[in-house]
């Protein structure tokens, strides 16, 4: 009974037991690193360097969801940033151009690899795994295996910008205002449908509790130059994925292809369109990541997005997402993503060998599963 | 097959009792007080409807819930027993063969047979010729002599997997044997064999607790029947003071008078009709499963399509839907005019819906709300430039499950953890709401209990009478019969009899179904 009462709180409220975890790795951080990880500039850079992993795992949420898997990403978000570094910088485009380029690429290579997928019938997994090796063979092919530097001011802002404190006050004001206004008509809804509602002080405290932390993390970052613009980014496609997620015809097919392939083909859903568009989304993501990643560094790398793909699967996976297809959310591969990225942060401060970071990313992806499984959600 | 029944061993001890079970998930008693006990060589039907906690019952009964997360108190020969797992019920000698057959299709015959329980030779290796030389011999038990038992177990059919699965239980000498459901998959001969294993496993000192719908199966072999329902123990009675009805009013708890509400409607001119429909088989493309049929239905006609299991009924309809995966053929018009579906997509746009066979592989999306299965075939039309409106589908998901009384809590549950029955209406609701001119039902009522069965049978018959052609196929030939305005009868993948339903004898439609010479 008392089990059983707190796996249910355990279930409904995972995000918080999430949050709590991140909560336990920034304390243990700050304390071995004396202070210094809690301070608004690590915080900055943290974010910052979460920004790419949070969104490949916004892609791939959605491709896990429909019960596929996308190797190639890493190799892709190499591949799409180095060609936003030869455009630029080789080619001599104008910034906008080149970007309007590399994302047209990125749907078209994630398009290209959902076809082989639906219409081939490769499975997702192999095609991935070739898409990893032949991505950065042609990464490596188109810049001679040399980094690519110099890239043009304009590209480097969006890695290296920040935006103003005013406007980042007013977007946060509007998202706290939004959230209240969305909270009323839901229960106004669920009410009118005469399901069950949480009580209202409860409902208070969560927009409470976010407003609170959207303060704190405005205070905190324009105490360091303002929110990171890489940042600002991969919130809005929180929002926007979210949206997809639970709004629209399209997020509904794709948890519904996910759970039973079968039987939403046979309600009369075109599941190969279903597929494509996600493949499209998660090439499109890798074209953001790449541009991020070349705009941070300053230059297209060869090796850039190494183990991307790996980073962007496990934020998936400690975010909540079921192996076996249709269960997961987009905010809780963000917070996935915000563990591994708190992981690569902390350690590397602490001067911990890069052998170690690897063996306790491993082992937290596993542990994070295993949990998980134990609170009961995830089906055997 | 006798009909006299040797009366219950009223003397002995009970090999196997439970009294007073209780179990409860987060407060909801799914039993309330469950008392069953059966003695060697008996045979206890245990009845109630989808969701009454039979499974539940079960699932206490071998282990899989172990002691102590249950109240109550189960006695193995007079002594408590404690099981902690299947493997310790399992050797008290409790053995369950569940309603899907647990055998692994790659695995030879005597490999299943011995799964979990090889016989071995020093340091771990199998002892193959032991283990065939015991399987042969346990099969022979079974009076099954043409198997080969060193072949693969997915080379033989339904039919001969169930036994093997009794012979698996057998080879852990089991001395209470619980069937679920045995015959849901089986044609009659097979169910015939079945029956009479039983009885020779009664002769032979086994006792068995029979669960099944099928209440004549229940009748002819069991003693002894306990009914419950809602998760509380209503009756245990000697089979000789009841028969059908009075199990059906039981398990219930209220009369049904008639299984079969059927309603005169007006039959129509002749809306759909499919010409010349071939299906080859997936594996194997020489072969017909399906081979040149061709029939008409009108608006408001209840077309039953009856057969033996494997006939290609399913085949049949499935092509039509668009849904068949191997290669096939045939024309299709509807009002007239000819029809292209390639998927069943194209069929659900021209007015051509299905809801199919195998629920859980083909009806239900298992981690989805009851509320989006509903609309999962429809979702467009309650959404703006690809947004849905939740309030307007919240609306019609509303209204839709109040229509077809779906018992669920909440619409936003998963769908996995209602029972068939109501599964079975939400995947008919989804269809529904595509607002069907052809409804093809495949198996409508397999697995679901009786008082969702009526609620089925009534839809149809409310369809119906708003004109909507229906395709039913059944193997329950009592259904085919109650229902239908016409039946079709399809034997290997031809079209064997087309009867108008007036008069018409389960006899007539078995002969057709068998032999090809009854051709109508």
């Amino acid at each position: 009974m008392q089990t059983q009462y707190i796996q249910q709180l355990f279930v409904r409220y995972k995000i918080l037991a999430l949050l709590l975890a991140v909560a336990v790795i920034w304390i243990f951080f700050n304390k071995f690193t004396d202070g210094s990880f809690l301070t608004p500039r690590n915080l900055s850079n943290l974010l910052r360097q979460m920004a790419i992993t949070g969104m490949l795992a916004c892609g791939m949420v959605f491709v896990i969801i429909s019960g596929e898997i996308d190797l190639s990403v890493g190799s892709l978000l190499g591949l799409l940033g180095g060609v936003a570094a030869v455009l630029t910088v080789n080619l001599g485009w104008p910034t906008w151009p080149a970007i309007a380029t590399v994302m047209a690429l990125g749907v078209a290579i994630g398009l290209f690899n959902g076809l082989l997928v639906t219409r081939l019938r490769i499975p997702s997994f192999i095609v991935g795994l070739g898409g990893m090796l032949a991505f950065r063979g042609t990464l490596q092919g188109i810049t001679h295996s040399k980094t690519i530097d110099s890239v043009p001011d304009q590209l480097v802002y969006l890695g290296q910008g920040y935006v103003s404190a005013t406007l980042s006050t007013t977007l946060g004001v509007l998202i706290v205002i939004a959230v209240a206004v969305l909270t009323v008509v839901r229960r106004r809804q669920r009410k009118q449908l005469a399901i069950q509602v949480l009580p209202a002080w409860l409902d208070a405290l969560k927009v409470v509790a976010i407003a609170a932390v959207i303060a704190g993390f405005l205070v905190t970052l324009n105490h360091y130059g303002g929110v990171p613009l890489p940042v600002i980014l991969l919130i809005g496609l929180l929002a926007v994925f979210t949206y997809i997620g639970s709004q629209t015809v399209i997020g509904r097919h794709i948890y519904a292809v996910g759970g039973n392939l079968e039987a939403t083909r046979l309600s009369g859903v075109n599941v190969t369109r279903v597929k494509l568009v996600v493949f499209g989304l998660m090439g499109l993501m890798c074209a953001f990541a790449g541009l991020i990643n070349t705009a941070r560094l300053a230059a297209g790398s060869p090796s850039a997005g190494t183990n991307g793909e790996l980073d962007a699967i496990a934020a998936c996976f400690i975010g909540g997402a079921s192996m076996r297809g249709g269960s997961g959310t987009v905010h809780g591969a963000l917070i996935g993503a915000l563990v591994m990225a708190s992981l690569d942060n902390g350690m590397s401060m602490m001067d911990v060998d890069s052998y170690w970071q690897l063996i306790v990313k491993g082992t937290i992806l596993v542990l994070a599963v295993w949990v998980d499984v134990l609170s009961g959600t995830q089906r055997d | 097959m006798s009909n006299e029944r040797q009366s219950a061993p009223s003397m002995g001890a009970p090999l196997f009792e439970m009294r007073g079970i209780v179990k409860s998930f987060g407060g909801v008693r799914a039993l309330d007080g469950i008392d069953l006990s059966v003695r060697p060589g008996e045979c206890l039907g245990l009845c109630g409807e989808n969701g009454a906690g039979k499974s539940t019952l079960m699932k206490v009964l071998s282990g899989v819930y172990p002691h102590g997360t249950w109240q109550g108190e189960i006695l193995w020969e007079g002594q408590p027993l404690r099981a902690q797992s299947v493997r310790d019920s399992e050797k008290a000698g409790i053995v369950i063969i569940h309603q899907e057959l647990m055998l692994i299709p790659k695995l030879s015959v005597a490999e299943n047979i011995f799964l979990g329980n090889e016989i071995t030779r020093p340091g771990g290796r199998m002892d193959f010729d032991a283990m065939y030389r015991r399987a042969d011999e346990l099969l022979r038990e079974l009076k099954l002599t043409d198997v080969n038992v060193a072949m693969p177990v997915m080379n033989y059919g339904g039919g001969y997997q169930q036994l093997f699965e009794i012979a698996k239980a057998l080879a852990k000498r089991a001395r209470l044997l619980i069937l679920d459901e045995p015959t849901s998959s089986l044609t009659s001969n097979e169910i015939e064999v079945l029956l009479g294993i039983v009885e020779e496993l009664k002769q032979r000192g086994v006792a068995c607790i029979y669960i099944s719908h099928k209440l004549e199966e229940v009748a002819r072999v069991c003693d002894t029947v306990t009914v419950i329902r809602d998760g509380r123990h209503i009756a245990t009675q000697t089979m000789s003071t009841l028969n059908t009805n009075s199990i059906i009013a039981l398990m219930v708890g209220r009369k049904i008078e008639s299984l079969f509400p059927r309603v005169p409607h007006d039959i129509g001119g002749v809306i759909f009709e499919a010409r010349h429909v071939t299906c080859h088989d997936t594996a194997n493309p020489d072969r017909k499963r399906v081979d040149n049929v061709s029939f008409k239905i009108r608006h408001g006609e209840i077309l039953g399509i009856a057969g033996l299991v494997g006939a290609g009924r399913t085949e049949l309809v499935s092509a039509i839907f668009g849904a068949y995966a191997g290669r096939h053929a045939g024309e299709l018009y509807l009002d007239g005019k000819p029809l292209k579906i390639r998927s069943p997509q194209d069929a659900i746009r021209a007015g051509l819906c299905m809801v199919p066979e195998d629920r859980k592989r083909h009806g239900i999306v298992p981690l989805l709300g009851v509320g989006d299965n509903i609309t999962l075939a429809t979702l467009q039309h309650y959404a703006h430039l690809g947004k849905i409106d939740k309030h307007r589908e919240g609306q019609i998901i509303q209204t839709q499950i109040a229509r077809l009384r779906v018992k669920t809590a909440s619409p936003a549950l998963p769908i996995a953890s209602l029972s068939g029955g109501n599964q079975q209406k939400a995947v008919f609701t989804k269809m529904l709401l595509a607002r069907p001119k052809v409804l093809i039902l495949d198996e409508p009522t397999r697995g679901v209990d009786v008082g969702a069965k009526v609620d089925i049978y009534e839809l149809i018959f409310e369809l119906a009478a708003q004109g909507v052609a229906i395709i039913m196929v059944s193997s329950d030939l009592n259904e085919v019969l109650g229902v239908s305005d016409r039946v079709l009868v399809i034997g290997e993948g031809q079209l064997r009899g087309d009867f108008v339903n007036e008069g018409l004898t389960q006899e007539r439609v078995l002969a057709a179904a068998i032999d090809s010479s009854q051709a109508a």
